[in-house]
């Protein structure tokens, strides 16, 4: 009976999820930025401006995790460790993304002391102010946005930069490998979901989290002048 | 707004489908569509395994040579849906017919079919879109008559794309490159599509004797604000989201040698795209508009098997899935027939002795065109 609980709860959070996702897509596609990619109007300034503008924000990813993991009590400790984990495996990325920029031709300098964009800004922002409450379970919604992006949208783009600018692997191994990596992100997403639920408002803080992150999101591309 | 009691229910009574020729294998399908170049296709044989349609039928002779027109392929569809009902054309007071491509840029569909049909004056409607055109003419009908405004309404859909995938479409265009080899975007739809024609009567009460199909109700959502064209012809794929460069500009001559004039897909975009209508569904589902364990019958007009594939994932963990063994598909042994499928899966369902009262009917017609989904619940009477 618990169990059955715990499953229809799963699945309608994860329903919920899915919709804001398909949402987030939609905006997505129809900001500046990636309707030039998609026409076939991308420039090597816009993808130099991208990453550049991106880099902030992934550097913050993993310290914004780091911090939700501290703020996660005794009894899910299943759940602490996970998020430690990926924290871990993405404390670096940025690295990548600097070196991706790198291989366009861009000055490492240039886009380290770039500043955070309004979108960026606030995503941060709401980010590590969530992560500072008790159990901050509804950032698993964040990482269903945040995540979704690397499994789904980053390797189709990565493709699309690559072939439209002539750039060689190492110039877009950000993109490229986020989609190699998050294959499985799904499964584990849905194990994460039943160490927290059922529990009614954890379930709408989770989705609640999906949508503000993901209009911050889009907010934070919007802003990349194109 | 207006009291739901001041609106009359309104019944399908009577579904008619039109097929023509004889159905055709992937075997002969290029002698009737032609070949681009007189070279076989590559693509196609994909496009095939991934559709799993084994069996169309063409307007068109294999000499290339045209059996019928839309136009009166709807009008064979409309007359066997009245037959159905058992009416007359005479009873018609409101007619509406959709279709992706026409037989004439100007006047509407409509017209043409009611001309076909030999139907007296009427209020008639055109509605072109791409698959959703169906519902968009369903829509109009079904309200005529809840309003009180018909009481006997028909709403067909035809297509005749073969007519369009003829080599002449694409030869000495820049869709085919230096080595006589089509694009990707303009041979894939060539083995995907096909001719023929559906059409339903609506009236305030069900038909005497048999079954009738009470529409509950029809939703239409479109995402065009948010993609580009996705299923298009009329533009070069570049220039396809700027409707000022459209093929009517530079002229016949100068737009068909861009490739301008050819019906067109983005397989990437049709991606996205797909993941939309999936969205649409869920929010409808979450919504309680759609309870997936009361779905008794889904017919689904889907372009290709895989897409089902995809789909079923994200369903099954959503609890948003309806068991296979309820989906009704006409798909592989009759093509897809754009905006004409439904109701030639309808045609068919109703004809299998599948459907019994009380029983409800869900019916989704996805549109890669510029992404939109539509979704039709019938009950059983």
């Amino acid at each position: 009976m618990a169990d059955g609980m715990q499953t229809d709860q799963v699945a309608d959070t994860l329903r919920k999820l899915a919709v804001v996702f398909a949402d987030f897509e939609q905006r997505l596609e129809a900001t500046p930025l990636i309707r030039k990619l998609q026409r076939g109007r991308f420039e090597l300034t816009d993808y130099q401006t991208f990453l550049v503008n991106l880099r902030q924000q992934v550097k913050d990813g993993a310290l914004w995790m780091s911090r939700a993991a501290s703020n996660i009590g005794e009894a899910h400790l299943e759940l602490r460790s996970t998020l430690m984990r990926h924290a871990v495996t993405e404390h670096r990325d940025f690295r990548l993304l600097e070196a991706d920029y790198v291989a366009t031709g861009g000055d490492v300098e240039v886009i380290r002391a770039a500043s955070k964009n309004v979108g960026s800004e606030a995503l941060s922002a709401w980010m590590f102010h969530e992560a500072s409450r008790p159990d901050p379970f509804g950032l698993l919604g964040a990482m269903w946005i945040i995540e979704g992006l690397g499994s789904i949208k980053a390797k189709p783009w990565g493709q699309k930069v690559k072939d439209r600018l002539n750039l060689p692997d190492e110039a877009v191994r950000f993109l490229l490998y986020h989609g190699d990596n998050d294959a499985d992100h799904m499964e584990e997403f849905q194990e994460m979901l039943r160490m927290v639920l059922p529990d009614e408002a954890v379930a709408e803080r989770i989705v609640m989290t999906a949508r503000v992150t993901a209009r911050l999101y889009v907010l934070q591309i919007e802003e990349i002048a194109a | 707004m207006i009291e739901s009691d001041r609106l009359r229910d309104a019944y399908m009574t009577g579904v008619g489908a039109f097929l023509p020729g004889p159905r055709i294998g992937n075997a002969e399908m290029e002698d009737f569509i032609g070949r681009i170049g007189g070279r076989s296709s590559v693509v196609g044989r994909r496009a095939l395994r991934w559709n799993g349609i084994e069996g169309r039928y063409y307007a068109l002779d294999a000499s290339g040579q045209p059996l019928h027109s839309n136009a009166s392929m709807c009008a064979l569809a409309a007359q066997a849906a009245l037959d159905d009902a058992g009416l007359d054309k005479g009873a018609l007071g409101f007619l509406a017919a959709a279709t992706t491509q026409g037989d004439l840029l100007v006047p509407g569909h409509a017209s043409a079919v009611q001309a076909e049909l030999g139907a007296g004056p009427m209020e008639i409607a055109s509605f072109q879109s791409v698959c959703a055109s169906a519902l968009m003419a369903a829509k109009a009908a079904w309200l005529n008559v809840r309003a009180g405004e018909a009481d006997v309404a028909l709403a067909c859909a035809g297509e005749f794309s073969s007519r369009w995938f003829r080599p002449e479409f694409y030869e000495g265009t820049a869709l085919v490159d230096a080595k006589g080899r089509p694009a990707v975007e303009a041979d894939f739809l060539r083995f995907t599509l096909s001719d023929g024609a559906g059409a339903v009567v609506m009236e305030p009460t069900p038909r005497p004797e048999g079954r009738s199909l009470k529409v509950r109700w029809i939703d239409m959502v479109s995402l065009a604000g948010r993609f580009d064209p996705c299923m298009w012809a009329g533009a070069a794929t570049a220039d396809r989201a700027d409707m000022k460069s459209a093929w009517s500009h530079a002229g016949p001559v100068a737009a068909h040698a861009a490739g301008a004039v050819a019906l067109l897909q983005d397989f990437e975009l049709l991606k996205i795209v797909i993941r939309a209508w999936i969205g649409v569904w869920l929010e409808k589902v979450d919504q309680g508009r759609i309870v997936p364990d009361t779905v008794d019958h889904l017919l689904c007009h889907y372009s290709a098997k895989s897409l089902r594939e995809e789909i079923v994932g994200l369903l099954k963990d959503t609890k948003a899935m309806i068991p296979e063994e309820k989906w009704f598909s006409t798909l592989r042994e009759s093509g897809n027939v754009g905006s004409a499928s439904i109701w030639i899966m309808l045609d068919a369902f109703m004809k299998s002795g599948r459907a019994r009262p009380g029983e409800t009917v869900l019916c989704i017609v996805p549109e890669s065109g510029r992404a939109m989904i539509g979704f039709m619940m019938l009950e059983v009477v």
